[in-house]
């Protein structure tokens, strides 16, 4: 899988760094213990903590997920009003959706239920929920 | 009867995605989630863990759009075992009531939350429902009002008290509401197109000309956007046909009006070719989208 590999690099970068560290620590102490201290650090200690600084660093990007583009109003490019204007702490409840799902079995004898059956809305109802 | 999963052939880790999607940008499709949901409840609810409470709020939610309320019994149930003395699951309680028209309970219901806790915005945003329900809409703006004045950042607050205005056809009001929404959310041209439009309906010469330039602000922010193009056409056209104007501004603006007249029948061109050469669709509706509209003339 794509991300553990990208986890595998960043793990491997990081021991790199670590290991860099530890080298140059164990560097100032030779120094010290030879007298030596004006030698500076050995390029190859340098160049493996840049190195793995970097790949750590590439290795980061590419676990962490999509990139959200910079300008502010591109991803609302493709947002519509249908979304926007609903607030879902002021949801109403009294519209006609409470009549027109009203299970069958709650239907009172209304004169007019010989017009209900002919209903497309509830015979789809009926075949959903039988 | 198939279940969701049989029949679109997903797996219940898309349906919980699809759920959260819905979630998260305030779709109110309450049919669809009431079918995902009711199955990812009945058959997944142990793999979702800890999501599964809120997808039981959502689904609970809609099932009261739907006139399930045996759904949302049961989802109401399980939510006040596992979180007894929440004002979260009190207030779903009170949804409850209202969806069954019993506003005085909801009321106490929500009554007794605010004593508790005084700030919880919700509660005081459902009571305001409530008298909107009730047919009471002047309390209700007075109310949102006084809500407004305590906590001024609540957006959807705003956007809410500038419907209600719309709907008492005080627009001078709403469009200040939608004013303080474009200005917390300058890059969304929803807003900017909104506020024209209530401008545009007020009508006069000034209002015209604010409404045209809000237009191009949303194109300019958003030039897929036919609604302000529209817009932009028709507040260029009528100062055009205004008896009030000066040559020069009528000229100006018969040359805008154009300009949107030309805008918009490319676009419906370009709509009508890529529904032959379904292949190409997703490519060719961005490149022509961004050559489509060109920085409209100086507004």
């Amino acid at each position: 899988m794509a991300s553990s590999f990208w986890k595998g690099v960043v793990g491997v970068g990081l021991f790199a760094l670590a290991h860099a560290a530890f080298s140059a620590a164990q560097h100032r102490s030779y120094m010290r213990l030879t007298e030596k201290e004006n030698e500076t650090l050995p390029i190859d200690i340098v160049l493996q903590t840049l190195l793995s600084f970097v790949i750590t660093c590439y290795g980061i990007v590419n676990i962490s997920g999509e990139f959200k583009d910079m300008d502010a109003s591109s991803e609302l490019k493709n947002k519509t009003f249908d979304t926007l204007r609903n607030h879902p702490s002021f949801y109403l409840f009294n519209h006609r959706g409470r009549v027109l799902f009203r299970p069958p079995e709650q239907e009172p004898s209304i004169p007019s239920a010989q017009a209900l059956p002919s209903n497309p809305l509830r015979l789809r109802k009926l075949e959903n929920y039988h | 009867m198939s279940s969701i999963s049989e029949l679109y052939d997903v797996c219940w880790e898309e349906m919980r995605d699809k759920l959260r999607k819905w979630r998260e940008e305030n779709y109110r499709n309450s049919e669809q989630i009431v079918d995902v949901g009711e199955e990812l409840i009945n058959e997944h609810a142990s793999k979702l863990g800890d999501d599964v409470w809120i997808i039981y709020e959502q689904v609970m939610i809609a099932a009261l759009d739907c006139s399930r309320d045996d759904l949302a019994w049961s989802c109401l149930q399980e939510l006040k075992r596992q979180f007894p003395d929440s004002h979260r699951v009190k207030r779903l309680a009170g949804m409850r009531l209202e969806a069954l028209e019993r506003y005085e309970d909801a009321n106490k219901l929500y009554d007794s939350i605010l004593q508790d806790d005084p700030t919880n915005t919700v509660t005081r945003k459902r009571k305001i429902s409530i008298l909107q329900a009730q047919g009471k809409s002047s309390e209700a703006i007075r109310e949102l009002n006084e809500y407004l004045e305590q906590f001024v950042g609540d957006q959807e607050a705003w956007h809410e008290l500038s419907e209600l205005y719309i709907n008492e056809h005080d627009y001078a009001k709403a469009a200040f509401c939608l004013e303080e929404l474009m200005m917390t959310n300058p890059h969304n041209h929803l807003y900017c197109e909104q506020y024209a439009e209530v401008k545009y309906t007020q009508g006069g010469l000034e209002n015209l000309e604010l409404a045209r330039k809000y237009f191009a602000q949303a194109l300019k922010l958003n030039n897929r956007n036919m609604r302000a193009l529209f817009g932009l056409y028709m507040s260029a056209s009528h100062i055009a046909a205004s008896p009030k104007v000066s040559a020069k501004v009528k000229k100006d603006n018969v040359k805008y009006a154009a300009w949107a007249t030309s805008q918009i029948s490319r676009a419906y061109q370009v709509r009508g070719t890529q529904e032959c050469t379904l292949g190409v669709f997703p490519v060719r509706l961005e490149d022509s989208c961004h050559t489509l509209l060109m920085e409209p003339p100086l507004l």
